[in-house]
């Protein structure tokens, strides 16, 4: 089991380590740098580069020397401790990420929980009553949320929000609140904002765990043991939620580790849509100016946690399901 | 059964789709609200005026409230202490009356890269600046100024008694550390700024006395003058692309910044400083430190100072307690004590909230093609709708790659006028001005607004840029382009098959450059002329033209109507941004050390004009000007389509409780709209 | 279990039926009788013949613009003239409102515009060879504000419908290669991983990790800047898909491998091994027919997230661009506001995108529900 557990690590860091390398080279396989972008950028709003200050810039960022320094320099920073400076917001990338990542492991969380909340039920509901006409209604309404482009469904809400109910576009706060400090006030604020992004977050995913958990919970209910509870005079919901469910829950622990990384980066597109200031918007507007520390940074922290999600859902499995456990030895 | 359910759920969504969108047909066949909408969008360009006469100066002055309770509690010191010498003052004249204090400005941008939004506001610490028509150069800084007969010597009369905002006084050796110790310290502006140039030769700044600084130079640069007035680096004041990377000047808080040079400490306490903070080296804090954006203690002399900075969610200003401006009453200038601005992740969402009448007066990522949501939402919003007209030919110029060398045949091609003027008729405006502009803009050549001071008058606006299908056509025939494939696109001459074009686009800017791409491809179907519409990433769609790689490109041409002080976008002259050939601009900047000569006679004319013009004469320099464009006309190495329009940061939402607000203001560059119209004069009602 | 049991009078033939009965013919008849899954099969029929038949239905050159037909709501088709069957729409005189600055159309109740079934349009090559101008319906001679506009008009005043039909060729067959080639990754490689366990086992799980590591949005950034700069933009994302195909792989052969590992105590298995069948034929002969049907519900519930993706791209402007025409690029032009308040019709594109991610789902489903022997 140690063994095992230590075999695992080593193995980690060395994927984690073969991630960064992968993830520099995504990150500088577009053609020009940051300083291309930023000129770019400044001329789209009607300002100006000139040729002396893009090149003082790129001596100073280091983006004229080859990219194998720069890759060691990142690295050699990164073992510090120190991730960089982020260039287009002047600050370091641990204060920018940091800055975003409550909010957005709130949202997640969010919406993961609307999700769960919302799926599990209808899927236990729809395999207990099966082909019944809520059955097929639920399935139906769940798969429409899959089907809808996420994005379209975000402006769609938002613009609806905004219309018929007058409510705050896009964002998380009211603009009192967002730059007062923490507040009870605040707090409630956020709660408000807060179920238009998680329904429009949730809802793909909802059709998903509906379908899992009724194919998981039918394959359970046929088993002998369910008809054996129910011959022996237990009630139907108990017969149904003490055991069945549970094991049917088993193939979802182990989808909890793939979770890590969703709720960190949170979904791309709709953030960008609503407006929501989390780490999504940040690595996609990174990539697209070539900020090397930024976007790399992100990037990296989301392959380890995929790793680190991978080996803690294996981990969960292996205690939930002895069969694993007790196979390995 | 269980079909009829689906189909009864997506007859509900669709439903909701329709509803939605009949709200909008609703509001059309409804009473027009009583807001000012229609062709009167476009008002009287107005603006206030600057009172130069010190007899008529008011002599006793007021401050804001919230000033006030800070001097009570002994903070500040009183406001006539705070401002310059009365007769030193910036007096202003506001466009409509004196205005009231108080009031939270709400805008929105769109990122730490969007400083231009709060730059051009506060823009008041510019040398010198242009006043509301964008024509005139009035003082802003510096109370005054002086060319010297022989143009060699620009003077400027600093304002005794000014402080920084900090309340240190601003005197003429601020200018002198920002020479001495920043410009031309290699280390931190390895390359001197080209407009601090004559010739290649570069300006030195001396100081006169206490107030006065002579901006002097080896030969004539009469020009300088606007290149003080101007966006430019040397103008620059910090609210002047000096947010991040510019080490703008030409005058910096020396009491300040020597703590990080090392100078005035040593290079490995500078660099322990730096690194202690999390910068890789004292260069790097200085410029973080440098950001008037980015840091809030760093002293500026800007009518608002930033509290949080732009790299939060919320970039909010407040306003400097040292301001160095009244109005005619007395009153310490700006009125609004607070600009705030909130983050919104993409165009989409400020528009909406714009809509919503989130914003107190918005003109940036307003989009044209929303034109008709915001007239619709007018009344709902308390907001009337500007449209401001833009100065410069094309919102979408399709830039000619005349340095391109890929393709041999393309590449000849390119380089013949007649092929390019081809080009040009084969466009019909006039569609294109209907489906993206909503009809508002001006079809026709790159050339800037006939009553710009450069323009060289009507006609040109319309030279080779009209639709004229019979004379393309014999054009092309005439370049030995006469053979035709079976769909009728035109062959190569040298016999590869069909001649395919390439332009590039980039998606998602203000203008719809791919859809107007789209548009111009089935035009020239009926001129035989297949082109490839390409979008492209914007920093790859740059860097292929900085490698020569683009046949044609389709991009902006603002800031062209000022021709000397943004030239980039109508000649190939600067070696950072360049779209129209940027071998041409790396041996135009670098004198022919580096880049390639170009072939073509008239564009070494017009460079060697655009050259002279540094030094010479007003007169001279603006006969050059008119020169330079009817040769840029003349060659068509830009296409024009449609301009002259506000799509370009003209679409501006006032809410209807602002005072002081001009109607139409100048829409341009070097005006740093919406400096001109002097934001420190609106106020709140 | 119970949808098996026969009714007694065909009692002994019907089993007779089902004891001779191949797997396939099996999985038909278990299929046949989830209709919601007989519903999306028949519907993407339908998508398929639209993509194959795309020419013939649009009635215009989907590319051709004009700005005078900018912004036409879809139109109200008048069916009888006289009381004859004879379908026509009103001529359009289109302005623009100088107040609202809206397009605003007025029907010219003077200029009938007779719509012809099997009418005679824009030529076109019918598979790419035969050339044909005939279409489902259109309109001869159609001028500018002249003609028929089923769904309205975009922006640049390019019919819809005809557009719709040239997106769905696309994006119902874009996705099919990248899917394919993830499937016989993920089935080579997760059986490889699978069958022989060991060393080779834990390379390729860590392979597969690593990849799935990659957040797809920056490495499609990257691929598509990377890319020769003088292919197409369908060219660009064709390659892309294969890209990202080599990377998406992964989950089936997750899935795979663990059949496989499962599998490999089987009986049957032991009995191959013990025969002395080769490992290739144990492989492909014995153990794949077991949990191929799962592929395939796998590799059909593949497709529509596949579509949702392009979809996703294109709005991020990193997937199809104009001029291509897909779904995708339908969608970037409806999202933003003023499609939402004043030309709503532009949303159409998102029902196709909708129906068809429903149908592959529902008959993914039903594929899956068939296949699997125990329910």
């Amino acid at each position: 089991m140690l063994a095992y557990i230590v075999r695992r690590l080593l193995l980690a860091v060395l994927t984690v380590w073969a991630i960064s390398v992968l993830s520099f080279i995504i990150i500088h396989l577009p053609p020009g740098d940051y300083v291309t972008s930023y000129i770019a950028s400044m001329s789209a709003s009607g300002s100006a580069v000139s040729e002396g200050e893009a090149k003082a810039l790129r001596e100073q960022l280091g983006l004229d020397k080859p990219i194998t320094i720069q890759y060691m320099k990142w690295m050699g920073l990164m073992l510090q401790g120190n991730f960089g400076m982020a260039m287009e917001w002047g600050r370091p990338v641990t204060d920018v990420i940091g800055d975003r990542l409550t909010l957005t492991v709130v949202i997640s969380l969010a919406a993961i929980v609307f999700t769960w909340a919302l799926a599990l039920p209808i899927g236990i509901y729809s395999a207990v009553y099966r082909y019944s006409f809520l059955d097929y209604l639920f399935t139906f309404v769940g798969f429409v949320g899959l089907a809808i482009p996420g994005f379209l469904l975000a402006l769609i809400v938002m613009y609806v929000g905004f219309a018929w109910f007058g409510a705050n576009v896009g964002g998380l706060f009211s603009p009192e609140f967002a730059e007062a400090p923490w507040s009870f006030a605040k707090a409630w604020d956020l709660t408000k904002h807060l179920p238009i992004p998680a329904i429009v977050l949730g809802v793909a995913g909802t059709a998903q765990l509906i379908r899992i958990m009724r194919s998981n919970l039918l394959d359970e209910l046929r088993k002998p043991y369910v008809v054996t509870a129910r011959a022996r005079g237990l009630p139907e919901y108990r017969v149904i939620m003490k055991y069945p469910v549970r094991v049917a829950l088993n193939p979802f622990i182990s989808t909890i580790g793939y979770l890590l990384p969703y709720v960190v980066s949170g979904s791309i597109i709709v953030s960008l849509v609503l407006s929501l200031p989390t780490v999504g918007p940040l690595l996609l507007k990174a990539l697209i100016a070539q900020d090397m520390f930024l976007a790399g940074t992100i990037v990296l922290l989301l392959g380890v946690l995929t790793v680190v999600g991978t080996f803690l859902s294996d981990l969960l499995l292996m205690w939930v399901d002895p069969r694993i456990r007790l196979g390995r030895e | 059964m269980k079909l009829m359910r689906a189909v009864s759920v997506l007859v509900g969504f669709g439903l909701l789709v329709l509803s939605i969108g009949s709200g909008g047909a609703a509001a059309q066949t409804a009473a027009p609200a009583p807001v000012k909408i229609g062709s009167s969008l476009i008002g009287k360009l107005e603006g206030p005026t600057i009172i130069t006469d010190a007899k008529t100066f008011p002599t006793s002055f007021k401050e804001a409230p919230m000033l006030a309770e800070q001097v009570k509690a002994g903070k500040l010191p009183a406001v006539d202490k705070r401002l310059p010498e009365p007769s030193q003052l910036f007096v202003v004249k506001p466009l409509n009356e004196i205005g009231k204090y108080g009031g939270n400005w709400r805008r929105a941008f769109t990122g730490p890269a969007d400083h231009e939004n709060g730059n051009r506001i506060n823009s008041a610490d510019k040398i010198l600046t242009f006043d509301y028509t964008g024509t005139k150069i009035i003082p802003s800084l510096a109370r005054d100024w002086k060319v010297s007969d022989d143009g060699k010597t620009t003077t400027i009369y600093l304002r005794k008694g000014a402080r920084w905002s900090d309340g240190t006084p601003f005197t003429a050796n601020d200018f002198v550390f920002w020479y001495e110790d920043i410009y031309l310290n290699k280390n931190i502006v390895p390359t001197p700024f080209f407009e601090f140039q004559i010739d290649g030769k570069d300006g030195k700044i001396r100081k006169i006395d206490d107030y006065t600084v002579a901006f002097e130079f080896p030969e004539p640069y009469a020009f300088f003058v606007y290149q003080l007035a101007g966006s430019t680096g040397i103008g620059a004041g910090f609210a002047t692309r000096g947010a991040f990377q510019n080490w703008g000047g030409a005058y910096a808080p020396a009491h300040y910044l020597k703590q990080f040079l090392p100078k005035y400490s040593s290079e490995e306490a500078a660099n322990k400083k730096a690194k202690d903070l999390g910068f890789d080296s004292w260069v790097s804090l200085l410029r973080n430190r440098y950001s008037w954006a980015l840091n809030p203690e760093l002293p500026v002399m800007t009518p608002w100072r930033t509290v949080s900075p732009i790299n939060t969610p919320t970039w909010s200003m407040e306003r400097n307690p040292y301001f160095w401006g009244v109005d005619t009453a007395g009153n310490q200038l700006p009125y609004i004590d607070r600009i705030t601005m909130t983050l919104a992740e993409n165009a989409e969402v400020a528009n909406l909230r714009a809509i919503a009448g989130e914003y107190d007066i918005q003109e940036r990522h307003m989009h044209l093609s929303k034109l008709p949501v915001f007239l619709e939402n007018a009344k709902k919003g308390n907001y009337t709708v500007h449209l401001d007209p833009g100065l410069n030919g094309a919102d979408a110029a399709i830039h000619i790659g005349n340095s391109y060398e890929g393709d041999p045949e393309i590449a000849k091609l390119l380089r013949n006028k007649d092929f390019r003027h081809a080009l040009a008729l084969g466009i019909d405006r006039d569609q294109l001005n209907e489906a993206f502009w909503l009809g508002v803009g001006s079809p026709g050549s790159v050339a800037p607004a006939p009553d710009t001071i450069y323009s060289p008058g009507p006609e040109w606006n319309k030279k080779w840029g009209v639709l004229d299908l019979k004379q393309a056509n014999e054009l092309l025939d005439k370049v030995g382009l006469s053979k035709k494939d079976s769909d009728g696109y035109r062959l190569r001459s040298d016999g590869k098959g069909r001649l395919r074009l390439e332009m590039v686009t980039v998606g998602g800017q203000f203008v719809p450059y791919t859809q107007i791409g789209e548009m111009v491809k089935q035009q020239w179907k009926k001129i035989g002329i297949d082109v490839d519409i390409k979008e492209l990433e914007r920093n790859l769609a740059f860097t292929r033209d900085e490698n020569n790689q683009n046949q044609m490109i389709t991009w902006a041409n603002d800031g062209s109507e000022v021709l000397f002080l943004f030239p980039r976008h109508a000649l190939p002259v600067d070696a950072a941004e360049s779209h129209m050939g940027m071998a041409y601009a790396k041996w135009y900047a670098s004198k022919g050390a580096s880049g390639k000569k170009p072939e073509d006679p008239e564009m070494l004319r017009a460079f060697d004009l655009f050259r002279a013009s540094f030094g010479a004469k007003e007169d001279d320099r603006v006969k050059n000007a008119k020169e330079i464009w009817k040769i840029i006309v003349e060659q068509t190495w830009s296409i024009g389509t449609v301009g002259q329009s506000p799509a370009f940061m003209g679409v501006r939402l006032v809410k209807n409780n602002m005072g002081n607000v001009p109607d139409r203001q100048v829409n341009a560059q070097h005006a740093r709209t919406p400096y001109t119209s002097m934001p420190i004069t609106f106020y709140f009602k | 279990m119970a949808e098996l049991a026969a009714p007694p009078e065909a009692g002994i033939q019907a089993e007779q039926r089902i004891a001779v009965a191949t797997q396939w013919q099996l999985m038909w008849w278990r299929f046949r009788k989830h209709k919601l899954a007989l519903a999306g099969t028949l519907v993407l029929i339908g998508f398929y013949l639209v993509a194959v038949f795309a020419e013939f239905l649009a009635y215009v050159d989907p590319q051709e613009s004009d700005a005078q037909r900018s912004l036409i709501a879809p139109q109200s088709i008048h069916w009888s003239d006289d009381g004859r069957f004879a379908p026509y729409v009103y001529g359009l005189k289109g302005t623009r409102d100088p107040v609202t600055f809206k397009r605003v159309y007025v029907p010219d109740t003077s200029k009938k515009v007779p719509i012809t079934f099997f009418g005679r349009g824009e030529h076109y090559q019918f598979l790419g060879l035969i050339p044909m101008d005939r279409h489902l319906f259109a309109v001869e001679d159609a001028k500018v504000a002249e003609s028929l506009f089923l769904m309205g008009t975009d922006t640049q005043g390019r019919d819809l419908w005809s557009r719709l039909m040239y997106a769905t060729r696309t994006s119902m067959t874009i996705g099919l290669v990248s899917v394919a080639l993830s499937l016989v990754l993920g089935v080579v490689l997760g059986g490889i991983s699978g069958y022989f366990g060991g060393v080779i086992d834990t390379i390729i799980q860590r392979i597969i990790e690593i990849l799935r590591s990659i957040p797809t949005i920056p490495l499609w950034m990257g691929l598509a800047a990377a890319l020769p700069g003088d292919w197409s933009v369908v060219q660009v994302y064709f390659a892309i898909t294969i890209i990202i195909s080599l990377i998406g792989w992964t989950e089936l052969a997750r899935v795979v491998r663990g059949r496989f590992i499962s599998l490999k105590e089987e009986d049957f298995v032991m009995a191959a091994e013990l025969v002395g069948c080769s490992k290739a034929r144990i492989i492909f002969r014995h153990m794949v027919p077991s949990f191929i049907s799962h592929i395939i519900a796998a590799t059909t519930l593949a497709i529509p997230a596949i579509i949702i993706s392009e979809t996703s791209l294109s709005f991020l402007g990193l997937g199809l661009r104009p001029p291509a025409i897909s779904w995708g690029v339908l969608l970037q032009d409806a999202q933003n506001i003023q499609a939402l308040v004043i030309s709503p019709w532009l949303l159409i594109p998102s029902f196709a995108v909708i129906v068809a991610v429903l149908a592959f789902n529902f008959m993914g489903d039903g594929i899956r529900d068939a296949a699997d022997p125990y329910l």
